[in-house]
This record gives structure tokens, C-alpha cells and sequence, in this order.
């Protein structure tokens, strides 16, 4: 996506879930708005910041808080069962949002307009890092800095519990954002139970990956709306920042922990709880918490704040927010400059105490009475004493409330947010609410999704969302139109709220549910029955007590529905990377072994989540050994992931299906999904026997060598697996310097290479070379046995050289592949080497000399000595560097120089030093092998030499009969016979012509050689078959008469 | 290894890293110099490194203080470097010296002054020595040795360092020699030359402005380089000077020089006397100069048979293995004398078959043919005035002058 079509973009993706997109438009909205407020005002809400940033990092907390809210949202479902509408929608918005944080980041890479990247996120760790570290205390400092006492209250009240758990999740999460708020939800739910675990890793993920998780769902979209509402440019900026701070870490990350999130949180289905609530709650504060001391510790500059806010704080900008919503709503009408006051007031507030707690209640009473029962009763429930933390909240629902009634849409949605957050039974209204607004709004945005639609209403889409982005006084005053209505409605809506009876109603449907598939039904069905009885007012008129709960839907039919999502989100452009995730998938398990597999209804795209799951889960290893940083993950998580379970795997698997909604253990709602990917599962559902684990790695490292070009023609979403796969590695590559010390040791050597050896299965005993150009395909790659055969058959073959050497370099290829090193490999590189010697071709015979010297040298039995010699022979008479030749001799084993054939080729270069070219050709006629074939090549070269000293040397004449046999233009000796004699002389003759020797004939008519005369006249005669590039065999009519092989 | 208290430890570390400080701000390059030093084994760094040992967290005493941190990069490296070394794990050592050296490096470059230079030295020096033992290290466990090679490129960019223009130009050849030593000992002396361009063509300053230390050693070594392209007089020129400006007491060094000049005085027909041969234990050239002066083919193929190996590696073998035309001059030239003294009018004829008996009397095999082919190439080359009367088999001597002395030149070849 493109930076400006990354904010619509994101938007359109979030529609997907209309809810989730409301909200997130809300939390936009409500960025805008504060943010907007916040300039204007020159009274900022944060004292010791003093910066507008602070306030906007206020105002994106707002948005991350919205994130955490829908992340808990999922748990409460489950638990409660009354919002499973919502939630089923919400994780499909939750993955279409993963893609556009994604695309956003990618875009916002390339940009990379603003440096802050590195120096912000720096920043931003060191003051992490200091509050993980000394448990919240700094942070506490950091507030009192500021200025609120309360807030300090609060931060540390909240902070207490979490401290503890930051402590002991310290070491691994600090470093990282998300490791950090990570890990301390983690380690909340431990305390108070299992099933909470994936909310607070949901809140984690929110905050951190705020594209990866849930919370990115609204959290993102919050984000980038906001950024879009403040400038494109703002948005790059935070997006740079992501990139550069940690692209890699990002999606491990963010991801790992979003699996984990989904994972747990519907594992937390099984045990709803009023504590886990409190819990939740408690958590919710302690974000809050850390997201102030995020947005305190990084100051420097709006986009990194923002991105902070985004990412790490989302409670805590949520908190801000929420008051400063509050603020505004209660306090005063919508106006711009307002909300930023009533930041300001809403933080003073919660230091003032009490006190104000209540005043916002009031303020918020008048416009949700129900709701505000709610709330309380939750908080009754809580055991727990956190009063800041339950400011906090209550901050952030007032917030919401007040808004709504103010006007704006975001009001509107942020209440259901809130209220899903923080209770129960606000959840009845907020799902009703949402549900309004979502069906409303659905529409639009769904179509968007899907292929077919994405025609027209795309395009609508878009526009609003940049005029909404273009005005961002629109943004505060009213947002969009087509918003605006249906928010309009909603806003009807929610000030009724919903009656308790409903909530009630909503409560036992979804207590029917026996698993997550249907619970998502249900909700499904929920939605609609509410958004039927809201639209002809009988919601509030209706008895929903004696209410007949509707049929069990269908589970099967919900899937479609989501189908339909996950399909238009992986044809999105955003889709680019879930490939890469979902590549990965498909191979490597999920670290997490709950029973529920729930995350996979979450979201539409069961690519994505696979992949996230990984990254997550390789993240998750590393969080534990690594202290140290984000970016060190993206390598290790392939590893690390291999050896956590697999049973995740199969749900991966079963997700590339289509839809993962179900899955897990819910086989028998997800049976058609799995049998569409049966196919491709199968091998990885086989067994979890460590073998075939190890097996299947292998084979996946098989895959991302070879691009996946297999895999493709096989599967389409494969081809999407290797583009990912490229994308991968190159985000990888990004954090490999950084990686190299952990990576580099297990990469290298862990490498099996012999499962990555191909084997080869074509029988064909001929076949012609094709340089390679992709990885090898066993089927055209010949088996040792037949490569034999086929050395045998070009040993005998009658035809030329061009196709012998054609045959025997398919040959060296397909021995190369796979990597066949023995006595086979040697004599297909001897006889090569050979028959390159005898036709010259010094080019091919360097190749196999080269590849024979290691082979000799790995012990591998041969002609060593016959090609010894040849070897010096080459350095003597081809080298020009007489460095070489010392160097060859003195490599030459002892044993060696008793070789007939070294021997040789050391007398001939004896020979050829001295310039001894009578002793020379007497060598060239007792040449062993085939080295008088290399001394032929230099035969020419000395000839001329010897003629020129003869001329200057000798007096009056030579005859040159003598000269011929010196010279070597006899094949035998002198003694044998005569013809040949004649012969020799006779091409002595005209080879001494043709270098312009003076010849007489003396008085017997013996022809003589006129040593004088010549000494001027000898000249060395071009090469007749001389090309202008040098190399004969290139000609071009030698190329034409060679076509047929 | 002797047990020692953390607080010794401590005052051992704190002391090391203030004599590092002081010597760094009163820019004494002497004591930063000995700092650096590990190879030598200067026994106040075995103390810290035994201290190193012992108290593991080193790194938080450098960050204590600002005159210790701001040389972190330096220093902690240093100290991965010395605990390596004293615990015999050279590869480890060589790599964080290296760090180390690169960052003192960089140190060094935004320094105004040259001060530092002999610290550089000996980080130079150090370099090459800690690289070549991690690569004995890596050979003797049956790993590729790459770490003098990875020495080299760095050096390289010490000397891009220094090779500029100022005063830190004086130190470039020093690390030019140091990168001699290691393009020699891998065999890629080809990467020399961009080194000898940069300091031969440069005009801006004066080769005799070096540190004579320095000069000697490079002209040995380009006098080597010349040795191995055969170009006789210029390599005659560089290792005379450096032999004529060596410390007369470094008899290493000078033998060092004469296993090359002294080839290289032979090839242009000039011999050594004796006494040097055996006053620098040279004694591979005796035979070789005794041939020469006797004419004695067969033991010149004797010596260089017997110190083949010897040659080979030095570089010298096919220098010496050209003498043999020089040595078959002179087997002529005896042969005229001996003729003269019988028959002064038919000396300058010298009948072909006579040759051969000669040869044949030094128990080399070579036919008429082969023998007056030799003839004709010292005719050729000038080491034989006159010509062969092929149809007489007679080698028809000048007058006057028959064997020209090669009087500093070399045989054309």
C-alpha cells in the first residue's frame, strides 16, 4: 500500500469487521479531536512533557486503549458469550488490520522521511527498560514529573500487582516492547488464572504490534487513522519509526504474541470468571500505567510517540484518552480546543482523587445510566483495591460516554469498547451498540474485502476516509458522512442502552455454545436479533428474559461468512506478507498447545495467523533466552519454532484452508476447511514424532531454497508462500548483521545439507547441458547408475568434441547436484579434462583441473599424477607469471617427481627455461600421455625462438633438413624413415617461409637455411585462424557448422 | 595460575585503565604503546589479564568512569583480547584485537597530531603477530587460517589512514612493511602493489623522509618483488640499499638481504667472495659460486638439486637454475684457454665434439645436437661472441673479446 492509500486503506481492511472498524474509527475520531484540542490549548494535559506530542501520544493511547479493549473483548465473549457477535467479527478485522499494519510499515520503510526511527525507539526502550527494570517506581517518577499526583497513585497502585509480574518477566520483555507489557500480563494471569493469559497477551500484542494482534485491529486502525487525520506524513513517521526500530521484532513479535493472545484468550472461554475480569481490569490499569510511562519516556518527537502509543501504550494512552474524552464530553460540548482541556482536566482529575472519580461518574451517569451500573458492579466484584486502576477506567468509559452523547460517532463507539473492556454487562449494550453501528457500517466495509465488491465500494471507501484524513477539522466536528449516520443511529441507540434483561438474554445464548465455532454463530445470530430489535424498537420493549434463545446456527455457514473475508484479505495488497507468515505456517508449529484454537475464528485469515502464530511463538522462545533485542528474533524464530509443537501446525494448516475459526479441536465444525486442506496438512498432521518433525524442516528449508517454485505449480497460495518467503528473508536479511552472533551459529551448521541433496530419477542417458538457473529438479537429474552409463556412452561416442563436452557438463551437473564425489566424479572430470587437452580447449580442461585438485586432495583415487604433470605444463607454458611455476614444483609431492609423466613435464620445463629447443622436441617425442598435446600449444612459440637464434647465431647457412628434425617437424627420428623425413622437411620448408626465412639451395641442390638474411627478415605470421576476440572456437562459421551436435 | 583476590583484580584493571588514560591525555605513545603489546608478554599486562580472568565484569569498571568510557570501544575489546590470549585462545584474542585496533584506529584519525604513531606501530605489529597465531590455531584444528588475510585488509585501512598528506604520513610505510610481511607469507604479493604505487608516486613527500628502519625494509622487500619479475638490476638496486643502510649488527636481517642479492649479484656476473658466504652462513650458494668460477655444470645441477626445496620457497631457484648458460660460458672459456695454450692461430675454433667430450668428462649426457644448440643460444645471448659453422661443427670464436663480461647486466634472455 502506498502511504496515503495506507490510511484508507487501513480503514478499508478494518471494515471487514464493521464493529472493530467503528471502533477503530471512533478511537480515531477521538484522537482527532484530543489531539486537534491539544494544540489549540496552550495548557497541556501532561506538565513535564510540556509538548503537543504528549498530548497526541495521549490521544493515540486513545486509540491503543481501544485496542486493549477489544482484546479483551474476544476473552469476554467467551466468558460472558454475549458478545460473540462481536468478537467473531473482531478478529477478522483484527487480521485484515494486521495486513494493513504491515503495508503501512512497508510503505513507511521506504519513506523513511523522519531519522527518529532509530533515536526514538532507542529512547523508547531505555526508558522501558528502566521501569521493567526498577518496577515501576521511575514511571511512577516519571508521572510525578509530570505533575499528577493522582496519576502517580494510580501508575503505581496498578503498577504493584503488574510490577511483579514485569519483574519476573523482566529480563526477556523489557528490552522489547511487547515482550514487556507481554510479559507482564502473562504473568498477571498466571497469578490469578490460565484463562486470562491471552487477554493480557492480547493487551500485549494491542499495545506492542498494535498491528499483529487484535489490538491492532482497532489499535492500528486507530493509529493510522489518527496519523492520516494529523498528516500523512505524521503517519510515515511512525511508521518509520516501527520499521527501522524493529521491522523484524515486529512481526515475530507482535505476531507471537497474537497467536498467543488468540490462543488464550479462547482457552479462557472454558473458564470465564468474574476475577479474571478483575483482572483483566487490574491489567488494564497496569497498561495504563506503563503506556503513561511510555509516552513520558519518549518525548522527543510526535512520531515516536505516536508510535510508542500506538505500539507499547495502549492502555495507557487509553486511559488518557479516556479521561481526556471525559473531560470534554462531560465537561463541555465537542469543541476542538476542549477535548485538550479536558485532557488536561481529566488528568488533574484522577490526581485530585476520588473525588473526581466521581465526578466523572456523574458526569457519565446522565448519559449511560445503565451502563454505569455495570460498571460499578464489576468493580464490586473486584476484589482488588486498585481504585486508580479502576480511575482509570472508569476515566476511560466516562470518556467514551460522554463523547457518544457529545456528537461525535467516535463517542459512540468508544463507549462499547470501553464497556466490553471493563465489563460484562456493559458488553450487552456496547454488543448492541456495536452491532448497530456494525451492521450499518458492515456493509460498506465488507464489500470492500471481498473481491467482487471491492469494485465500487473500495473506492468509496477510500474517499471518505481521505476526506476524513484531508479535514482534519472534519475529523472533530463530524467525521465522515456515511459515519456520521450510522453513528447517528448508533448514538440513538446507546443512550437507551441496553436492558439488562438482554444482556441476560445474550448471557444464556451464548451459554449454549459448546465451542467457540458456535459461540461465534451465535453471536452472529445475536447480532442480528439485537440490530432487528434496535431497528424496530423493541429492543428496550421486548422481554428479553422470556425470550426464545434462537436455533443453534449453523457453524458451517458462519465459516463461509468468514471465508469470504479471509479470501478478499489475502487478494488485498496488504496481502504481500501474510504470505510469508502463512508460508511459514504451514510448517513450523505453534508454540502453543491449548486446546482451544479459537484464534483461528478470530481471524478471516488463517495465513496470517499461522504466520503470526510462529513469528509469535519463535518470538516467545527467544523472549525467554534473549534479553537482549527485538531484532535478534526474526532468525531465530524459524528454529525455535521448529521445536515447539506442532499441533498448532495443523491448525495452521487447517487455517490455509480458509478459515481457522474453528478448527482445533472443533473438528467437526471445521471439517469442510479441513478437508480443503487436508491435502496440504497431510504431511504435517502425519505425525509429531520427532523424525518427521525434523523431516518436515528439512523439507520447508528445502523449500525456501528452491523459491517454492515447486510448491507453486502445486498450490496457488504457495506462490504466495514464496513471494512471502522473499519478503521474509529480506526483513530478515535486515536484522541478520544483528542476528549474525545467535544465527550465525545455529544457521550454518544446523543446515542439513544432505536432506537439501536432490536425488536424481531421469533415466535418460543423454542429455544436454542447460546451465541452471533454478533449483534442480529431481526429474531431470540423472542417478549415479545412469550417469555412468552416460560416461561410458560419450567415452565411446564417434561424435566431436562439442558434444562430448555438451554430455559431460550435464554430467558434471547432475554429479554436482547431487553431490556425488567419488572415483565417478573423478573420471568424468579426467576424461573431460582429457579431452579438452586434445582439442586445446585450455578453458574447460582449468575447470577440471581445478575441481580434480580437490578431489585428489579429499583422497579420491585417479590419474593424480598424469594430471600433475599436466598441471605443470600448464603453469610452464601458459603462464606468464613466474611466480607460479616455483610454487607448483614446490607443491609436488617427492613421490610425484619419480612419475614418468612429472618427470617429463619437469624436463620440458628445464627445456624451456634454457630456451633448449633440441632438447625440447625430443621431450615433445617422448611425451607421456597426452602432454604433448599442452607442449603442442607451444611448440609454435619456441620453433620461432629457435629459428631467430639460429639466424643470429649460425653462419653461413643451416640446411633445412636439419632444421626440420630439430625442430620437431619429423614425427619420428631420423633413423626410421624416409618419407616421413621428406614430409617433415617439406613442412619445415613451408613453415619457415611462412615466418619469412631467407631459404637458398646450395649446390646439391639441398635447401639451405640463409642464417644472415633471415635475421632481419623473420617475422611471426598472424595465426591464420586468428578471430578478432581471441578465441577461435567462437567463429561464427564454426559456430554455424556446429549446430548439429 | 596463581589465585588472586577480587580486590586485587580490581586495583589490577583500575591500574591498567589509568595508565591507558594517563598515557592517552599527556599523549605519552611510549606507555600506550607497551599497552598494546600482548604478544611481547610484558608482565604487567599478564597481571591484568590474570585479573581479567578472575574478575569477570570488567566492563562495568570501564563505564564507571568517563575517562574509561569514552575509550570503551577500545578498551573492552582489549580486554576480551588479553583474557583470550592469556588463556591460549589466539582466534578469540586476534578477533577482539582487532576490534580493539580498529577502534584506536579510529581514535587515532581524529586526532590533530601524530603523537600517537608509535602506539599505531605497535598495534600494526601486534595485528599481524596475534593473526598469524590464530591462524596456526585454526590450522592446527583443520580450519581454513583467513585470519591473516583479514589482518591484511586491515592494515590496509590503517594505511589509508596515514597515507595521506600531514605528518601521520610518516608512519604509512611502516604499515606498508607490515603488509609486505603478510601479502609474503600468504603468497598474494601481488596485493603489494597498490601499496608500492601509492608510496613510490607520491611526490609530496620524500621516500628519504621515512624512518630508515622502515626504508630498509621496504626496499628488501620490493627488491624481492623485482626478484620474482627477473628484473635483475632493479632488484639489484633496492636490496643494495637496503643492505648498505642495515644495521650492521643485524646480522639476521642481512643475511636476510644477501639470500636475495646474492642471486641477483650472480645473475649479472658478479660472485661473492667466500668469507661472506660463510661469515652469514649462505653456505646453499657455495657450490653455486664455485661452479661458476669453475665451469662445472655438473655441480651447479648438484646444488641446486640438493637445495631445490630450499630455493623454491625463497623464490630464487629459477635465478640460479638461469646460470647454467653463465657456467656453460665458462666451460667454453676454459676450453679456449686450453686450446690457446697448445695452439694459439686454431684457438678461436673450437670444434663441437670437443664440447661434448667436455661434458661428457662431467658426466652430463648431451648429444651434438643439444650441445650446439647451447652453443647457438650463447651465441644468441651474447654471452659468446662469433658463430657456428654448422656444416663444420665448429663454434668459430670473435678475436677479439670472445666472452664479454655481462659487467652488471643480465643475460638477455
Amino acid at each position: 500500500m502506498m502511504n496515503q492509500g495506507s490510511t484508507t486503506n487501513t480503514m478499508a481492511t478494518l471494515d471487514p469487521s464493521p464493529q472493530e472498524s467503528h471502533q477503530v474509527v471512533d478511537a480515531n475520531q477521538h484522537h482527532m479531536s484530543s489531539y486537534y484540542a491539544a494544540p489549540n490549548s496552550t495548557v497541556t494535559p501532561w506538565a513535564h512533557t510540556a509538548d503537543s506530542y504528549a498530548r497526541e501520544n495521549g490521544v493515540l493511547s486513545h486509540s491503543g486503549y481501544d485496542h486493549d479493549q477489544r482484546a479483551a473483548l474476544p476473552s469476554r465473549n467467551v466468558q460472558d458469550g454475549l458478545n460473540v457477535a462481536t468478537s467473531a467479527t473482531t478478529p477478522s478485522s483484527g487480521d485484515t488490520n494486521v495486513q494493513q499494519d504491515y503495508s503501512s510499515y512497508a510503505t513507511y520503510q521506504s519513506t523513511d522521511p523522519y531519522g527518529y526511527s532509530n533515536t526514538g525507539y532507542a529512547a523508547y526502550y531505555s526508558g522501558y527498560q528502566q521501569p521493567s527494570n526498577q518496577s515501576y517506581s521511575q514511571p511512577s517518577g516519571a508521572y510525578q514529573n509530570t505533575g499528577d499526583n493522582g496519576y502517580q497513585q494510580q501508575s503505581s497502585q496498578s503498577y504493584s500487582q503488574p510490577s511483579g509480574a514485569y519483574q519476573n518477566t523482566g529480563d526477556s520483555g523489557y528490552q522489547q516492547q511487547s515482550s514487556q507489557s507481554y510479559s507482564q500480563p502473562p504473568g498477571a494471569y498466571q497469578n490469578t488464572g490460565a484463562p486470562y493469559q491471552p487477554l493480557s497477551s492480547f493487551q500485549n500484542t494491542g499495545s506492542y504490534a498494535g498491528p499483529a494482534s487484535y489490538s491492532s485491529t482497532y489499535y492500528n486502525p486507530g493509529d493510522y487513522q489518527t496519523s492520516g487525520g494529523y498528516t500523512s506524513g505524521a503517519y510515515n513517521n511512525q511508521t518509520n519509526v516501527w520499521h527501522e526500530g524493529q521491522y523484524a521484532a515486529y512481526t515475530s513479535h507482535q505476531y507471537p504474541s497474537y497467536s498467543s493472545d488468540t490462543n488464550a484468550s479462547y482457552s479462557s472461554t472454558t473458564a470465564p470468571a468474574a476475577s479474571q475480569y478483575q483482572q483483566q481490569y487490574k491489567q488494564w490499569a497496569d497498561y495504563y500505567n506503563p503506556t503513561q510511562n511510555d509516552v513520558t519516556c519518549a518525548p522527543g518527537t510526535e512520531n515516536i510517540s505516536v508510535s510508542n502509543v500506538s505500539s507499547l501504550s495502549c492502555p495507557v494512552p487509553a486511559g488518557y484518552s479516556a479521561s481526556g474524552v471525559h473531560a470534554s464530553a462531560s465537561h463541555a460540548p465537542p469543541g476542538k480546543p476542549e477535548p485538550g482541556l479536558s485532557t488536561l482536566a481529566a488528568v488533574q482529575s484522577p490526581a485530585v482523587g476520588g473525588n473526581v472519580h466521581d465526578s466523572y461518574w456523574k458526569h457519565w451517569a446522565p448519559s449511560f445510566q445503565n451502563q454505569q451500573p455495570d460498571p460499578v458492579q464489576s468493580y464490586g466484584q473486584k476484589p482488588l483495591d486498585v481504585t486508580p486502576s479502576h480511575d482509570n477506567l472508569h476515566t476511560q468509559q466516562s470518556s467514551s460516554c460522554p463523547q457518544g452523547p457529545s456528537t461525535q460517532y467516535q463517542a459512540s463507539y468508544q463507549m462499547p469498547h470501553s464497556y466490553q473492556s471493563s465489563l460484562p454487562t456493559v458488553q450487552q449494550t456496547v454488543t448492541s451498540a456495536d452491532t448497530s453501528s456494525a451492521s450499518k457500517l458492515q456493509i460498506p466495509t465488507n464489500p470492500r474485502i471481498t473481491p467482487t465488491l471491492t469494485t465500487g465500494l473500495p473506492k468509496l471507501d477510500k474517499q471518505s476516509y481521505t476526506t476524513n484524513a484531508a479535514a482534519k477539522p472534519a475529523y472533530v466536528s463530524v467525521s465522515l458522512p456515511e459515519k456520521v449516520s450510522s453513528h447517528a443511529a448508533d448514538n440513538a441507540l446507546k443512550p437507551d442502552a441496553f436492558p439488562k434483561s438482554l444482556r441476560g438474554y445474550v448471557e444464556r445464548a451464548l451459554a449454549r455454545c459448546k465451542d467457540d465455532a458456535q459461540m461465534v454463530s451465535s453471536q452472529a445470530v445475536m447480532k442480528e436479533v439485537i440490530k432487528k430489535a434496535t431497528a424496530d424498537g423493541t429492543l428496550h420493549t421486548r422481554d428479553w428474559d422470556t425470550e426464545p434463545l434462537f436455533l443453534m446456527p449453523s457453524v458451517d455457514a458462519d465459516n463461509k461468512e468468514r471465508v469470504i473475508f479471509s479470501v478478499p484479505v489475502s487478494s488485498s495488497p496488504t496481502s504481500k506478507r501474510s504470505p510469508s507468515r502463512r508460508y511459514k505456517s504451514r510448517w513450523e508449529p505453534l508454540v502453543e498447545e491449548k486446546p482451544t484454537v479459537q484464534p483461528a475464528s478470530v481471524t478471516p485469515d488463517a495465513s496470517k495467523y499461522g504466520s503470526w502464530n510462529r513469528q509469535f511463538s519463535g518470538g516467545k522462545s527467544d523472549n525467554k533466552v534473549n534479553n537482549s533485542s527485538h531484532l535478534k528474533f526474526s532468525l531465530p524464530q524459524r528454529k525455535t519454532l521448529k521445536i515447539d509443537v506442532f499441533r498448532p501446525a495443523k491448525r495452521q494448516c487447517v487455517g490455509d484452508g480458509m478459515d481457522t475459526a474453528d478448527n482445533g479441536e472443533a473438528s467437526s465444525d471445521s471439517d469442510k476447511e479441513r478437508r480443503q486442506s487436508a491435502h496440504k496438512s497431510a504431511a504435517v498432521a502425519a505425525a509429531d514424532t520427532p523424525e518427521e518433525r525434523k523431516r518436515r524442516e528439512n523439507r520447508s528449508k528445502r523449500f525456501e531454497r528452491g523459491h517454492g517454485n515447486r510448491v507453486a505449480s502445486n498450490d496457488t497460495r504457495s506462490r504466495n508462500d514464496g513471494a512471502g518467503n522473499v519478503y521474509t528473508r529480506r526483513a530478515t536479511a535486515l536484522v541478520l548483521s544483528r542476528n549474525i552472533e545467535e544465527n550465525g551459529n545455529h544457521a550454518v551448521e544446523d543446515i542439513d545439507w544432505d536432506a537439501l541433496t536432490v536425488k536424481g530419477t531421469c533415466q535418460e542417458i543423454e542429455k544436454r547441458y542447460l546451465r541452471l538457473t533454478s533449483a534442480p529438479d529431481p526429474a531431470t537429474v540423472r542417478p549415479e547408475e545412469v550417469l555412468e552409463k552416460a560416461l561410458n556412452m560419450v567415452q565411446s561416442s564417434p561424435k566431436n568434441y562439442l558434444y562430448k563436452c555438451d554430455q559431460l557438463k550435464s554430467i558434471r551437473q547432475d554429479l554436482t547436484v547431487q553431490r556425488i564425489r567419488n572415483e565417478l566424479t573423478v573420471k568424468v572430470y579426467e576424461t573431460h579434462g582429457r579431452l579438452a587437452i586434445e582439442v586445446g580447449d585450455l578453458a574447460e580442461y582449468n575447470q577440471c583441473q581445478s575441481q580434480l585438485k580437490t578431489l585428489y586432495a579429499e583422497g579420491i583415487k585417479g590419474c593424480d599424477m598424469e594430471f600433475a604433470a599436466y598441471n605443470l605444463l600448464c603453469v610452464i607454458l601458459h603462464s606468464s607469471n613466474n611466480r607460479d611455476l616455483p610454487l607448483a614444483m614446490s607443491r609436488l609431492p617427492a613421490e610425484a617427481r619419480e612419475n614418468e609423466a612429472v618427470k617429463h613435464a619437469l624436463s620440458v620445463r628445464a627445456a624451456v627455461s634454457s630456451g633448449n629447443y633440441v632438447a625440447f622436441f625430443k621431450l615433445y617425442k617422448t611425451a607421456p600421455n597426452l602432454n604433448t598435446c599442452l607442449m603442442d600449444l607451444y611448440a609454435e612459440k619456441i620453433r620461432y625462438a629457435a629459428v631467430r637464434c639460429m639466424s643470429n647465431s649460425y653462419r653461413p647457412t643451416v640446411p633445412v633438413t636439419y632444421i626440420a628434425q630439430v625442430l620437431g617437424f619429423t614425427s619420428v627420428l631420423l633413423t626410421t624413415e624416409e618419407s616421413d623425413d621428406a614430409d617433415g622437411v617439406d613442412d619445415c620448408v613451408e613453415w619457415l617461409k611462412a615466418h619469412g626465412a631467407c631459404l637458398t639451395s646450395d649446390n646439391s641442390g639441398e635447401m639451405q637455411f640463409d642464417a644472415k638474411a633471415s635475421v632481419s627478415s623473420l617475422y611471426m605470421p598472424e595465426p591464420e585462424d586468428a578471430v578478432s576476440h581471441g578465441d577461435a572456437s567462437l567463429a561464427v562459421n564454426d559456430f554455424l557448422t556446429r549446430n548439429p551436435l | 595460575m596463581a589465585y588472586i583476590s577480587m580486590g586485587e583484580a580490581h586495583r589490577r584493571i583500575t591500574d591498567f585503565l589509568n595508565r591507558f588514560s594517563d598515557a592517552v591525555s599527556s599523549q605519552d605513545a611510549k606507555s600506550l604503546s607497551l599497552i598494546f603489546s600482548i604478544s611481547s608478554n610484558p608482565s604487567f599486562l599478564v597481571a591484568v589479564s590474570d585479573a581479567l580472568i578472575t574478575f569477570q565484569d570488567a566492563s562495568r569498571v570501564i563505564r564507571q568512569a568517563d575517562r574509561y568510557s569514552q575509550y570503551a570501544d577500545i578498551l573492552l575489546p582489549l580486554f576480551r583480547a588479553l583474557q583470550s590470549y592469556r588463556l591460549r585462545n589466539l582466534v578469540e584474542s586476534y578477533q577482539a584485537f582487532e576490534k580493539a585496533a580498529n577502534a584506536f584506529t579510529q581514535e587515532f584519525r581524529n586526532w590533530e597530531s601524530a603523537w600517537a604513531l608509535e602506539a599505531l606501530y605497535v598495534i600494526a605489529y601486534e595485528t599481524r603477530i596475534l593473526a598469524e597465531r590464530a591462524d596456526r590455531e585454526l590450522a592446527s584444528n583443520g580450519k581454513t587460517p583467513e585470519k591473516l588475510k583479514g589482518a591484511g585488509s586491515f592494515l590496509m585501512k590503517v594505511f589509508g589512514v596515514l597515507a595521506g598528506k600531514g605528518s601521520k604520513r610518516v608512519g604509512a610505510l611502516y604499515v606498508t612493511c607490515q603488509l609486505f610481511k603478510i601479502y609474503f607469507k600468504l603468497g598474494t604479493v601481488h596485493l603489494c602493489k597498490s601499496v608500492t604505487r601509492s608510496i613510490e608516486t607520491a611526490r609530496i613527500f620524500d621516500f628519504e623522509e621515512f624512518p630508515l628502519r622502515d626504508k630498509v625494509t621496504y626496499m628488501y622487500y620490493t627488491g624481492r618483488l623485482e626478484v620474482y619479475n627477473e628484473n635483475f638490476s632493479a632488484a639489484d638496486h633496492k636490496l643494495s640499499y637496503a643492505l648498505s643502510h642495515c644495521n650492521p649488527r643485524k646480522v639476521r636481517n642481512i643475511r636476510m638481504i644477501l639470500k636475495y642479492l646474492i642471486p641477483v649479484k650472480l645473475s649479472i656476473g658478479i660472485l661473492p667472495k667466500t668469507s661472506l658466504l660463510e661469515k652469514y652462513n649462505l653456505t646453499e650458494y657455495n657450490n653455486i659460486v664455485l661452479a661458476l668460477r669453475r665451469g662445472d655444470l655438473q655441480l651447479l645441477r648438484r646444488a641446486l638439486q640438493e637445495h631445490e626445496d630450499q630455493f623454491l620457497r625463497s623464490g630464487v631457484y629459477l635465478v640460479l637454475e638461469k646460470l647454467e648458460l653463465q657456467v656453460y660460458q665458462r666451460l667454453l672459456k676454459k676450453i679456449y684457454i686450453i686450446q690457446k695454450q697448445k695452439d694459439q692461430n686454431k684457438a678461436h675454433q673450437i670444434k663441437l665434439d670437443l664440447i661434448v667430450r667436455a661434458l661428457k668428462w662431467l658426466e652430463i649426457d648431451m648429444d651434438v645436437d643439444e650441445v650446439e644448440c647451447i652453443m647457438s643460444i650463447l651465441i644468441y645471448k651474447n654471452l659468446v661472441k662469433g658463430y657456428f659453422a654448422h656444416k663444420s661443427k665448429v663454434v668459430v670464436l670473435s678475436k677479439q673479446d670472445p666472452f664479454p663480461k655481462l659487467t652488471g647486466k643480465a643475460v638477455n634472455s
